[in-house]
């Protein structure tokens, strides 16, 4: 019994920092540039598809890691191209309603033009650990789902290191903080949205190659990381990186504790009970700034 | 005078033209594809009314077509209830249901709203898969009977073939027109469009919100719920995918393609993309892909990007230019 609940807090752990890597991407394009994109978790899926085409290449733990890089800047390039295209002549001409209908816009393409050129077999990305497992005493778990949370823990610590003691990191944070203020001081806005676009969506292409690696490649799975990174990040408060860790592991916990002792089946439903319970307590989330600051 | 008789005559001639269509189109598929547009174009406008007019993002809004679809399915096989009283109670409880949705959307508004209103559509999707013994699950309700036969002044009228369905689905979407017209230009639709722009100020004037936004949350769903219902008598099947983001996505596409907040883009929407997409199937067997959703997604950024106020807009503004021009 014991041994079950600790058991299943690991895999919610394991499964809640892929949540946050995903979600970090969305809350920090949504702090600076006020974008709540929909289409997140499609980048995700591209860059799981990255991954597929990167492991049959090299189907060993060094085509895995490989596949992380190359996810993050064939993701991150996407994103560039398509805040370039798309996001930025939205930006101050319309309401956040308006970016929403586009983000929308651009879920329902890059999910059906994968579908063109993917197919819509699911695939599978190769174990490259041929599915070691690991015993931590308290616990058992896969090498590959320790590797997933080792390096969502170590794309944490970089973020953080890079926000707060790079100049461009801190940059992006005092845009997020104050935009008028941030062009005063001589930061190049145009550039810091670009920076900061590019790099969310290689973190959601990054954690894309996790989510795939647990579970199936196919041209829909965007949608369940989009709508699990915006139950992540409207609970850790919208635009709060940290938040969003944190919110990601209580998802994570949460899920995995529901799907044992409540029902596999309604799992998916645990985060959005959570979500419509804490919006009717809290309308701006647990850890939401309120809309006046 | 004369204005008001040319405007009638318009109107004669267009109702002249839409009874007479199913006999001068004896194209099944045709007629199909004109019901299903129909359908959608219920949904299309009550989820106009709550975004278009109210302002308030319902992404749910497939979750009250699912409802109602389910609802008078199931009436109709379990209890044997007539599909003719199933089509109220399905828009009923689907109004039920948009009320309940309504009560989290006082407090909420933007991004909070769109996710909660998602929440609550895939929370009814997995209780459609997931409560086999009542909706088969995954596989979804089939062998729903159609609508049943009417027997008027000694003519028997059934409804099994698409020329007589139809008339049925043209009939809910003209009613549907007439009391959204009439909610959007009375008191009640001039206050939401107030609410819309501006909330604190609507309230400030002594509009009650809160009673607002739940009544219009509940009249979009008994819409969307009646459409469901019609739905699921004419295919005969209903499944879990009813419910799905997908068909919430199709819905929204149409409607902002078609121009928002007005009463003319979501039907313009729903007959354009319905045709366009069939129209592309044929373009599909030469390039070998299935593109037509793709095309959705396109023109959904497409109309976001350079045409905000969708085809209507895009020809109101042609018009202007048009006449002021002509003035010069």
């Amino acid at each position: 019994m014991e041994s079950l609940f600790l058991q299943q807090i690991l895999n919610g752990i394991v499964i809640g920092s892929i949540y946050g890597v995903i979600a970090i991407g969305l809350t920090m394009i949504f702090g600076v540039m006020n974008i709540c994109n929909f289409a997140h978790g499609d980048y995700a899926m591209v860059g799981a598809y990255v991954a597929v085409g990167l492991m049959v290449l090299l189907p060993t733990w060094f085509g895995w890691l490989g596949s992380l890089l190359a996810a993050a800047v064939v993701v991150g390039l996407l994103g560039i191209v398509t805040e370039k295209l798309i996001f930025r002549p939205l930006l101050d001409r319309w309401t956040d309603i308006d970016i929403i209908m586009a983000s929308i816009g651009l879920f329902i393409l890059l999910e059906n033009l994968s579908q063109l050129f993917f197919q819509a077999t699911p695939r599978m990305i190769p174990d490259p650990f041929h599915g070691a497992t690991l015993n931590l005493g308290f616990a058992s778990t896969s090498v590959l789902r320790l590797g997933c949370l080792i390096f969502s823990c170590v794309a944490f610590v970089l973020l953080e290191l890079f926000l707060n003691r790079t100049k461009l990191g801190v940059a992006i944070k005092a845009t997020s903080q104050n935009k008028r203020a941030a062009i005063l001081m001589g930061i190049d806005i145009n550039r810091i949205y670009a920076l900061t676009f590019g790099v969310g969506t290689a973190l959601a292409g990054i954690g894309g190659v996790f989510y795939g690696t647990l579970f199936a490649v196919y041209p829909t799975m965007g949608a369940m990381p989009t709508l699990k990174a915006f139950i992540v990040i409207i609970l850790g408060g919208m635009g709060n990186v940290r938040g969003a860790i944190f919110g990601g592991f209580i998802l994570g916990i949460a899920e995995a504790l529901g799907g044992t002792y409540i029902s596999t089946q309604y799992q998916n439903a645990v985060g959005f009970l959570i979500i419509i319970i804490v919006l009717l307590i809290r309308p701006r989330g647990l850890f939401g700034r309120s809309e006046a600051t | 005078m004369s204005a008001i008789i040319a405007r009638w005559l318009k109107i004669i001639l267009i109702v002249v033209i839409l009874l007479a269509i199913p006999w001068a189109i004896t194209n099944q598929y045709v007629l199909h594809l004109l019901i299903m547009a129909g359908i959608f174009i219920i949904l299309t406008s009550s989820w106009n009314l709550l975004m278009g007019y109210a302002g308030l993002i319902n992404l749910g809004h497939a979750a009250f077509y699912g409802v109602g679809a389910y609802t008078s399915a199931l009436l109709a096989l379990k209890m044997g209830l007539s599909p003719w009283a199933g089509i109220f109670c399905g828009g009923l409880l689907a109004a039920f249901s948009g009320f309940l949705l309504g009560i989290p959307s006082l407090r909420l508004s933007g991004p909070y709203l769109a996710i909660t209103t998602i929440g609550f559509a895939e929370i009814l999707q997995m209780v459609a898969t997931n409560w086999v013994s009542l909706t088969r699950g995954p596989l979804g309700l089939y062998g729903i009977p159609p609508f049943p036969a009417i027997k008027l002044a000694g003519f028997q009228i059934d409804f099994t073939s698409e020329h007589n369905v139809y008339y049925v689905v043209l009939l809910a979407v003209c009613l549907t027109l007439f009391c959204l017209r009439r909610i959007t230009r009375s008191q009640f639709g001039l206050t939401l469009q107030a609410l819309r722009e501006d909330e604190i100020a609507a309230e400030s004037v002594g509009a009650n919100t809160n009673r607002y936004k739940l009544t219009v949350f509940t009249v979009s769903a008994f819409f969307a719920g009646v459409a469901g219902a019609l739905f699921a008598h004419y295919q005969g099947l209903v499944s879990p995918d009813t419910l799905s983001l997908t068909e919430t996505f199709n819905i929204l596409t149409m409607t902002v393609v078609g121009g928002l907040g007005t009463l003319t883009g979501p039907v313009v929407g729903a007959l354009v993309l319905t045709f366009l997409s069939e129209g592309l199937r044929y373009l599909q067997d030469l390039v070998k892909f299935d593109i037509r959703m793709a095309i959705y997604g396109f023109l959904l950024i497409l109309t976001m990007l350079f045409m905000r106020n969708g085809i209507v807009g895009l020809f109101a503004t042609i018009k202007r230019s048009i006449l002021s021009r002509r003035q010069e």
